[in-house]
């Protein structure tokens, strides 16, 4: 049943639902490394979302990705203003977040395209075929035959890992994630650093948002980020808040998703709902034996 | 002094429980309760367009509410009914239990399910026979596919669905015995690209006709039809063409306003009495759109055969459905 190209395609659709996934993710990396989880990111998803398909429809395809990273970064601004700023519990203010994000993406969205919605006539992202990567076999149509947003987020990987690890930057950053008091004695400005992870973070997510709506389906419908930021949040611990980790957990889980639907293309008796809930037993089953033991920053969650 | 002053607050709180029993509203007030957004083109859409024909005919004061888990479903029945509305509509199959729950406090209020599954009370369906829609829809289906292979992409797996899609397999097996079919159910009914994958993964298998029942889902059923070369789509519960005009072959339609101001005006005119309104083929409530654009590539004699089916189904010689539907 399963040959050659079949093997293809499922592996080309394994990064193609990961990627949404591995850009917000490896956003919310930099966000969790600074002490700051913020659940605003499925909220800032949608905004994303939102704004791509109003950008695009407005000025094509380049004002649309501008149009869904501001709209991700205004969600993220507001979250740091009150979870950085005055210090509102996180859990809090990122959940009314994405409550309020996803009223008003409704209501917006009726507001512009009425109650026939945005249709199927925006303009897209089309596939690009990278020169000689795309022909290696295998590898190349699962990686190099992917639109331009998937592209941007193997660059966010090395970017990411590169801001964290190898500038005074990252460092101070990590060190307001682990230890914030110690940090600002030493020097750190520690809300001006949050709300910069906060704000990279959001522009990562309306990426991720931007991607769902101009790579993929073509049009925006209300709530379509279902839950997607909440799991780039699973991710992030998954794949031991490092952002080559992060990818690859992104990948894990866009893997089951698309394997959960070709089995169901395929045909069983096995009830759907197994396989709809398979990508997050597998999570599960990787996050308890495999990073059981690897800790977030300590200072996680907590205002200072 | 402080316990005193909780006391009074719980007797305030508690008539304003009481309150529309108190004093009933005599204006005539419709309201709608739908498990999704109204931007679907679709089933959500058509209850909306049903809704502000209510208004504009019947010159009903209408609302509008999104509710989509079943608590939300609850309380937004219970509101309604609360606020003294004389027609609440609970638009789907998951209403049928809360409406029965909140039916028993509020006698007054009608409350209508569509696709509903049984009269409670003050509780009544509006049922649907879709399949006998899906069923003509299947027939093009099993005329048009080369591959032998027809997909179906669910919301998720509710009797009104399931009988949809049992009239879509039947129609293309009484037209290409052989047919190869496939089911996916999504989880749900907004996530669009959730619908996309699950549609490009049916295509990979070899699937080259899709039918769906997702609401705001389906988009991206469509959106990967009209991204795949040789891919058909059909629609579902609303006229679905201008979605992919050059793909999208016909529609199973629910002509939700025409049900909906049915409905109402009885209630308007006090003739209404608590029964299963069923609509088929017959009424025109249901019934296939076909979408002209596409209708050069239908084998010759095509046209014929499902307006035969057609007949035969309106006229209750030909049975589409696998259990008894009322």
């Amino acid at each position: 049943m399963i040959d050659g190209t079949i093997a293809v395609a499922f592996a080309a659709a394994a990064v193609r639902v990961g990627t949404p996934l591995g850009i917000a993710a490896i956003g919310e990396t930099v966000v969790e490394r600074s002490g700051v989880i913020n659940l605003g990111i499925e909220g800032a998803m949608l905004a994303g979302a939102f704004g791509a398909a109003a950008g695009a429809a407005e000025g094509g395809v380049v004002v649309g990705v501008a149009a869904g990273v501001v709209a991700g970064l205004i969600v993220a601004a507001l979250f740091a203003a009150i979870a950085v700023g005055a210090r509102v519990d996180q859990i809090i203010a990122g959940t009314a977040m994405t409550l309020g994000a996803t009223g008003l993406t409704g209501l917006f969205a009726q507001r512009v395209w009425g109650t026939t919605g945005a249709g199927l006539s925006l303009p897209t992202l089309q596939t690009v075929r990278l020169p000689l990567l795309g022909s290696i076999p295998f590898v190349g149509p699962m990686l190099f035959r992917q639109s331009v947003l998937t592209y941007a987020g193997y660059l966010i990987i090395p970017i990411a890992t590169w801001l964290l690890f190898h500038t005074r930057f990252g460092l101070e950053l990590r060190a307001c994630g682990e230890a914030p008091t110690a940090a600002a004695s030493a020097g750190v400005r520690v809300a001006r650093t949050r709300t910069i992870a906060t704000l990279l973070g959001g522009a990562c997510a309306g990426l991720a948002g931007v991607s769902l709506v101009l790579a993929q389906v073509g049009t925006f419908t209300e709530r379509m980020t279902g839950g997607r930021g909440f799991i780039a949040i699973a991710i992030v611990a998954l794949g031991g808040w490092h952002p080559r980790g992060v990818a690859a957990a992104a990948l894990l889980f866009g893997g089951a998703t698309a394997l959960q639907y070709m089995f169901q293309a395929v045909g069983s008796r096995v009830p759907y709902q197994l396989f709809v809930a398979l990508p997050y037993l597998l999570a599960l089953a990787v996050l308890a034996v495999a990073v059981g033991r690897r800790r977030g920053p300590a200072a996680l969650g907590q205002p200072h | 002094m402080i316990t005193r002053s909780w006391v009074f607050l719980a007797l305030c709180l508690c008539a304003c429980g009481k309150q529309p029993d108190a004093a009933p509203s005599t204006a005539f007030k419709v309201a709608l309760i739908t498990p999704g957004s109204v931007t679907d083109a679709a089933w959500n859409a058509g209850a909306y367009q049903g809704l502000q024909q209510v208004k504009d005919s019947l010159g009903a004061a209408v609302s509008h509410i999104e509710a989509h888990t079943p608590a939300e479903q609850e309380e937004a029945l219970r509101s309604y009914a609360r606020q003294g509305y004389t027609v609440v509509f609970g638009h789907g199959y998951e209403f049928q239990q809360p409406a029965e729950r909140v039916s028993q406090d509020y006698p007054k209020t009608i409350f209508v399910i569509t696709s509903g599954k049984r009269v409670s009370g003050n509780v009544v369906p509006l049922v649907f026979r879709i399949h006998e829609a899906t069923y003509l829809a299947g027939m093009l289906a099993g005329a048009l596919t080369h591959s032998g292979k027809i997909g179906f992409v669910g919301g998720m797996e509710l009797p009104p669905i399931k009988l949809g899609y049992d009239g879509w397999v039947r129609g293309a097996r009484a037209v290409r015995p052989d047919v190869e079919t496939r089911i996916t159910y999504l989880n749900t009914f907004d996530d669009a690209a959730a619908g996309k994958e699950a549609a490009l993964a049916m295509i990979r298998l070899g699937v080259d006709q899709l039918h769906h029942n997702a609401d705001a889902a389906a988009l991206g059923v469509f959106s990967a039809a009209k991204e795949s070369a040789n891919v058909l789509v059909y629609g579902a519960n609303g006229d679905q063409s201008a979605l992919a005009p050059d793909r999208v072959v016909a529609s199973a339609v629910v002509d939700l306003p025409r049900a909906f101001l049915l409905v109402t005006r009885d209630v308007k005119h006090g003739t209404f009495t608590p029964h299963t309104e069923s609509f088929g083929l017959q009424s025109g409530v249901i019934r296939l759109a076909v979408n002209p654009a596409l209708q050069a590539r239908w084998p010759a004699g095509l046209k014929e055969r499902v307006q035969a089916a057609s007949d035969s189904i309106a006229a209750g010689t030909l049975k589409v459905a696998a259990q008894a539907v009322p």
